[in-house]
């Protein structure tokens, strides 16, 4: 499980880091991977009507709510303690994952206007993933 | 900014890593200060002038194009 959580993705993409910054990489990817796996599951017991409406139902969608809390604060720390130049391919990365999501966001809106396929938020969250992952790898190239 | 660290750290005859240890950052960011890419912090380029025991001017001097705007 371990050897798996190295050599991750995110993990592989930021290059060479601090056992520092591995540690606390890799502690933010359990945070995602238990979020992914809560909200795969609660996914499951909800569309496929396995939990009724009320307050288990809501419980199950809270869940991965609560676990994506912990893992924004597990990325945070990771930020905040990385080593300087990390945090700086870090942030050019979101930044560019972000704007390009935002602005295909609503950009994609007059497209669907025109009659384009309808797009949802896990759409852009795809697109917010995919651009965040070029900009680890520009910036990895870049500094390398 | 120009620098000298890598003949600073040629004369003690340190590798990067070894660099990068003392001054607990990666290896790739002792890189790419040296290869002019990245512009430390204040209180990176401090930690180096600790290390060095030297003066930070005497490690990074800033391009002629930035004097010239001033």
């Amino acid at each position: 499980m371990n050897e798996t959580i190295r050599s991750s993705l995110l993990t592989k993409l930021c290059g060479d880091m601090t056992a520092r910054d591995r540690r606390n990489l890799n502690r933010a990817n359990v945070w995602m991977a238990v979020w992914l796996a809560c909200f795969a599951l609660s996914t499951w017991l909800i569309k496929g009507e396995r939990v009724a409406a009320g307050p288990v139902g809501w419980l199950v969608a809270a869940v991965p709510t609560a676990v994506a809390i912990g893992a924004i604060l597990a990325f945070g720390r990771y930020l905040r303690e990385a080593d300087e130049l990390q945090r700086k391919i870090q942030l050019q990365a979101l930044a560019l994952g972000f704007g390009v999501g935002l602005f295909f966001g609503f950009g994609y809106r007059l497209f669907e206007g025109l009659g384009a396929p309808q797009a949802d938020i896990s759409d852009a969250s795809v697109v917010i993933a995919f651009f965040y992952f070029v900009g680890l790898w520009l910036g990895r190239r870049r500094y390398a | 900014m120009k620098n000298r660290l890598k003949v600073l750290r040629a004369e003690r005859d340190w590798t990067q890593a070894r660099l990068a240890s003392q001054l607990e950052v990666s290896r790739q960011t002792v890189n790419a200060i040296e290869t002019g890419k990245y512009d430390p912090s204040l209180p990176l380029a401090f930690r180096l002038a600790t290390i060095f025991g030297r003066p930070i001017e005497q490690i990074f001097t800033p391009d002629s194009a930035a004097l010239d705007g001033e």
